[in-house]
């Protein structure tokens, strides 16, 4: 099987297994609607920054991967398998999140103050993205990037960044003055 | 010279007796955003602040205002 179809398929097995194990963690939350929304609101708070990190760690996979030997089979999967990663926080970001869950604790859970969190993390993410696609620009004029290495670092310095700032807001959001 | 959004939103509600839990249940919010409110780090939509003010039985004038420093 080509190794970057084998990396795809892991990256959705493991999106697939994350969707069951947060599926069967909220089997046991009990309660009204408001409280399932906070404890699922604070979960996520939680999750962001450790999210990001797992992102950008295997975004290092690739840029491991020297250009001048060949690449790894293993190294290929986990290439493919970032790209699923990607998708998946990408629809997390501009979607309310948490699909697996009724409408009105989705509705809940993306109130006033999460949207206003979520747009300005966008926003930085964008502006980052923009930042890493200048700096790619200039290092082109000194040495020759690739397509898929601009768009890697594009991609991880947008989402990256975005998660980032997303989970600090929220978290800060819990905070009492 | 700039402006800043004033609230009296945690008096109202002790002098209720509710939790920002309570209160964010009334209007339909996380209580995430009640405290964030109450602590000036968000700034409500006009919607939220009348709900607010519905639930705490004030008006939005009452409840918010703003300061120029």
């Amino acid at each position: 099987m080509n190794a970057y179809l084998a990396g795809v398929l892991v990256g959705i097995g493991a999106v697939l297994l994350g969707a069951a194990i947060a599926k069967f963690r909220s089997r046991h939350l009990m309660g009204s609607n408001a409280e399932k929304a906070e404890v699922l609101s604070k979960r996520r708070a939680r999750m962001l920054p450790p999210l990001a990190a797992i992102f950008l760690a295997q975004q290092a996979s690739y840029f491991s991967t020297s250009s001048i030997t060949a690449p790894r089979t293993v190294d290929t999967v986990k290439i493919s398998a970032w790209l699923i990663l990607s998708i998946v926080l990408l629809a997390a970001l501009a979607t309310k999140g948490f699909w697996f869950h009724s409408k009105e604790v989705r509705d809940l859970i993306d109130d006033e103050n999460t949207r206003a969190n979520r747009s300005q993390a966008m926003r930085t993410g964008f502006l980052f993205a923009m930042g890493a696609g200048i700096c790619v620009y200039v290092v082109t004029m000194f040495e020759p990037v690739t397509a898929k290495e601009a768009i890697h670092i594009m991609m991880s310095a947008g989402i990256g960044t975005a998660l980032i700032q997303w989970g600090f807001l929220e978290r800060r959001a819990y905070q009492d003055v | 010279m700039s402006e800043r959004l004033d609230n009296r939103l945690k008096e109202r509600r002790t002098e209720l007796g509710l939790t920002q839990a309570e209160l964010a249940e009334r209007v339909g919010v996380t209580r995430k955003t009640v405290n964030t409110v109450e602590n000036g780090v968000f700034v409500p939509s006009t919607i939220l602040a009348l709900k607010l003010g519905k639930a705490l039985d004030r008006t939005v004038e009452d409840l918010f205002s703003v300061i120029e420093e």
